[in-house]
């Protein structure tokens, strides 16, 4: 999924390191020490930058959970670097002509770490504790709104009843924001679940000290990696100490220190400096989905106006501004989708170039043609401002990097005003539709996360105190014929070709400033090896991982 | 004479601070009601929307159905005034409900996240007053340079901000030296940065008024008196001089006490520390009303007590009050 809510250090693209790993697949994987013999035992200590308010990942849904889930839960499916499904708990599916039905043949030898056994009633208990109002989950329950029913006609045997065709289930399926848990632990009060989940994964929780830690020890018994690790049977580690350091330069030194084995959010400052340091080693990969944007507002002016939406958008030097504040360590956004995303092109993103001198065309053709001694355009009088709240949870990078697009946006004739705000004023204005254009992201491992920031489903879909996911307020029968058909085949051919005409749209409709994608970027110490991200939302999994110490 | 700077009270005196406190204890309960009322109406009048900051803001996808349960669960559709009541009613049961955001009850998070905040802030108390006492008696009225050199250092002291030294400290003590541990572990070696960074301003505010009154009471006939009875300028400044000085410096750490938490927010970030301070700030700007009265019920009881312990210690310290009280 998304979030806005996190500090800007956690969000960046991409350096000269991880084009070249990106280039290289994806996934940036540990490299020379990786040749060495693993070895079993000790402690791994992680060190994060944002703790979750609650572990089981179907409640609410933030980034901090799907990290924490991806230790201890198992998914039903896997997916590669390529974005492909394949088996996890789930040894094989066959879905039904409409699309509506899945089944799902079940590993028939996983156990949970409290001794219960995963079968096909447990999916089904999953499934119905997401779709569960009650479980507040706004990610994986957002996710399969079509979900209807499970049968069980045997123990290892699972038939999902969707609503309509939903060719991303298997794709979000794969997201640890949906990892199975026990049946009897979902069973218990929600808040009880929060502090103490149950899965089947290679670690289990033991204990959460909030603001401080979580501790996870081995499952013992664990024997059903999914065929992305590197290896099979139990988790290398004893133990895995989960800390929560907010800091960023505190969070960086405890690295450069050895204090902890592996951090996450490497401060863009800090970057250059990790890769000439001979004890630690980046990992640095984007993630799929929508990359952070700024959605321009299209449902009032000026923003209504085409020509208007475009000059904005050519009238911002993203690449110089990316440079000047992630220290050159970030990559301009390639297109709607993120550059790991399934079906993702950089086909369009011409659309986005800097231009300043069509911009100013732009602007005179739409006849925003006087300006003041400031150069600010004005039309009958009335001033080309563009209002952008920017709250401040977004952190000062955030904002920095909305500076130098005033600055550019300026220089065509804009009047931009950022205006600082507390989350809730933030929430208000979005609620409302208050603003000219609005930081938005939304991490998901799927093409269809088009159709949740853009099509017209989305504007008004949750019905209550203004929720729109659809933040630019878009509304195209094309767009949205096309984002729903795609949902109707599970051919990877007509999928391609889909998304590519939806990608296309959306550029030609400049919708958003596109800045740079989300990614996972971890600093590790010498003393941790084989550590990598599960490539269905690029999360840290530390079971292949083990210590030298 | 008494033997140090305390003059204990006799019985009679005791029976009338008993009277005292009690009337503490009277008006400690209204003022709790009232930071209830208040934060509960504030939170209430500030713009957004709770259920979608806890499911999880503008990009999070909830089914209606789901924002629907979660406003009937958090008690959201009811009228404003409505809920007011439950929430008293619940309140002066003893029960502080769950918090919306933490997922937990209120009476937990705050159970768990306490005892840091009080050591912080007592900690950090201690070694304001320590330090404030060794730079006032040590240099105020000594040579013009030692005197001006302190009351120098304590202006400085007085003037830095909390999370500024909280980095700097950082930088030097831990990144730097690396005498400390840049994350507050247990024990002893993890509390010295962030008390110090809480504390050192404190200090330089405590002794500029402390020195002040010290000044003040130097000048005083009984001072001289008591020199010519022999005593060492030290014993006078101890024993005579200081039980003024430090008067106006009591009063003044009840108020500290509520200052030290109130910035404990960002030296509980800074340095990864666990207390009230880092969940007050998320349970405001996630609008959890539960959560935010709870804080500010423990942080409006600890002022309470700390003003009231300044006042008992006032009249210990001063036997005159005691004449005045009747």
């Amino acid at each position: 999924m998304k979030r806005i809510l996190r500090r800007a250090s956690l969000a960046r693209g991409s350096t000269a390191l991880a084009t070249l790993f990106l280039l290289a697949g994806g996934i940036s994987h540990a490299s020379a020490e990786d040749v060495t013999t693993p070895v079993k035992g000790g402690t791994l200590i992680y060190a994060t930058d944002r703790e979750p308010t609650c572990l089981d990942p179907h409640v609410d849904g933030d980034m901090p959970q799907v990290f924490i889930a991806q230790q201890y839960t198992d998914s039903l499916v896997s997916q590669d670097k390529q974005g492909r499904i394949g088996p996890w708990l789930a040894k094989s599916w066959t879905i039904s002509p409409d699309g509506k039905t899945y089944t799902f043949q079940l590993r028939d030898d996983v156990t949970f770490t409290n001794g219960e056994k995963f079968n096909a009633a447990a999916l089904k208990a999953n499934l119905d504790h997401i779709k569960n109002p009650a479980t507040q989950s706004s990610t994986a329950g957002g996710y399969i709104q079509q979900y209807v029913s499970t049968d069980t006609p045997d123990e290892f045997t699972a038939v999902v009843h969707l609503s309509k065709p939903y060719a991303a289930f298997l794709e979000v399926l794969a997201q640890g924001f949906l990892g199975i848990q026990a049946p009897t632990a979902l069973a218990r009060d929600r808040n009880v679940n929060c502090e103490s989940p149950i899965g089947s994964g290679p670690f289990k929780v033991v204990k959460w000290d909030r603001q401080s830690e979580i501790v996870l020890e081995r499952n013992p018994d664990y024997n059903w990696a999914p065929p992305t690790a590197d290896h099979q049977g139990p988790a290398y580690l004893d133990q895995v100490i989960w800390k929560f350091i907010p800091e960023p330069s505190v969070r960086y030194a405890s690295l450069a220190s050895g204090d902890v084995d592996v951090i996450e959010s490497v401060p863009p400052e800090s970057e250059a400096e990790a890769e000439q340091n001979p004890d630690l080693k980046l990992i640095v990969t984007d993630r799929p989905g929508n990359p952070t944007n700024g959605s321009l507002n299209i449902t009032r002016a000026p923003f209504d106006d085409i020509r208007v939406r475009e000059a904005f958008i050519r009238s911002a030097d993203i690449t110089s501004a990316l440079d000047s504040v992630f220290f050159g360590r970030y990559r301009r956004a390639p297109g709607p989708l993120s550059g790991v995303t399934p079906f993702a092109t950089a086909d369009f993103q011409g659309l986005y170039d800097y231009d300043p001198d069509r911009a100013n065309k732009l602007l005179d053709e739409a006849g925003w043609t006087e300006r003041d001694s400031a150069g600010i355009r004005s039309k009958d009088g009335k001033k080309l401002t563009i209002h952008i709240p920017i709250g401040d949870f977004q952190g000062p990078a955030d904002r920095s990097l909305w500076e130098q697009i005033q600055a550019t946006a300026g220089q065509a004739g804009f009047d931009v005003q950022l205006e600082t705000v507390g989350f809730s004023d933030w929430l208000d204005r979005d609620s409302r539709w208050d603003y000219d254009a609005i930081g938005a992201y939304w991490n998901t491992n799927t093409a269809d996360v088009l159709r949740i920031v853009l099509s017209s489903e989305f504007i008004g879909a949750a019905g209550s105190g203004g929720y729109h996911q659809n933040a630019s307020g878009f509304k195209d029968a094309e767009f949205d014929k096309t984002v729903a058909k795609a949902l109707e085949t599970q051919d990877e051919a007509t999928r391609r070709e889909l998304y590519h005409q939806a990608q296309k749209i959306v550029a030609s409709n400049f919708l958003q400033v596109l800045t740079y994608p989300q990614s996972t970027r971890l600093g590790v110490y010498k003393t941790a090896h084989g550590v990598r991200l599960e490539p269905s939302l690029s999360v840290t999994t530390l079971y292949d991982a083990w210590v030298s110490k | 004479m008494s033997a140090g700077v305390l003059a204990f009270p006799s019985g009679d005196g005791l029976g009338r601070l008993g009277q005292r406190v009690a009337i503490r204890v009277l008006v400690g309960i209204l003022v709790l009601l009232a930071s209830a009322t208040i934060t509960f109406f504030a939170l209430k009048l500030t713009p957004g929307d709770p259920v979608r900051a806890v499911l999880g803001g503008p990009t999070a996808n909830p089914s209606p159905e789901t924002i629907a349960a979660t406003i009937r669960e958090f008690g959201l559709d009811r009228p404003l005034i409505v809920q007011y009541g439950l929430y008293l009613e619940r309140l002066v049961s003893g029960n502080l409900g769950v918090s919306f955001s933490q997922r937990q009850p209120v009476a937990s998070v705050l159970a768990q996240q306490i005892g840091p905040t009080l050591q912080l802030t007592a900690s950090a108390m201690l070694v304001a007053w320590a330090l404030a006492l060794v730079s006032v008696i040590g240099t105020t009225r000594r040579n013009r340079f030692l005197s001006a050199f302190g009351s120098g250092l304590e202006a400085v002291a007085a003037s830095l901000p909390q999370f500024w030294l909280a980095l700097v400290l950082l930088a030097v003590f831990a990144f730097g030296l690396k005498w400390f541990p840049p994350q507050s572990r247990d024990g002893f070696a993890g509390l010295v940065l962030p008390t110090l960074a809480l504390a050192i301003p404190l200090a330089g505010f405590l002794a500029q008024v402390t020195r002040e009154s010290l000044e003040l009471a130097l000048d005083q006939p009984f001072i001289l008196s008591a020199r010519t009875r022999g005593l060492s300028d030290l014993a006078v400044r101890l024993r005579h001089a200081l039980r003024h000085a430090v008067l106006p410096g009591i009063s003044l750490s009840a108020w500290a006490v509520g200052s030290l938490i109130g910035n404990a927010v960002l030296v509980e970030v800074i340095f990864s520390r666990q207390g009230l301070g880092r969940i007050l700030y998320q349970a405001v700007t996630r609008q959890d009303i539960p959560l935010t009265i709870g804080v500010t019920l423990v942080v409006t009881i600890v002022y309470i007590v700390a003003s009231t312990l300044a006042d008992l210690l006032f009249v210990l310290v001063d036997p005159r009050i005691k004449a005045a009280t009747r």
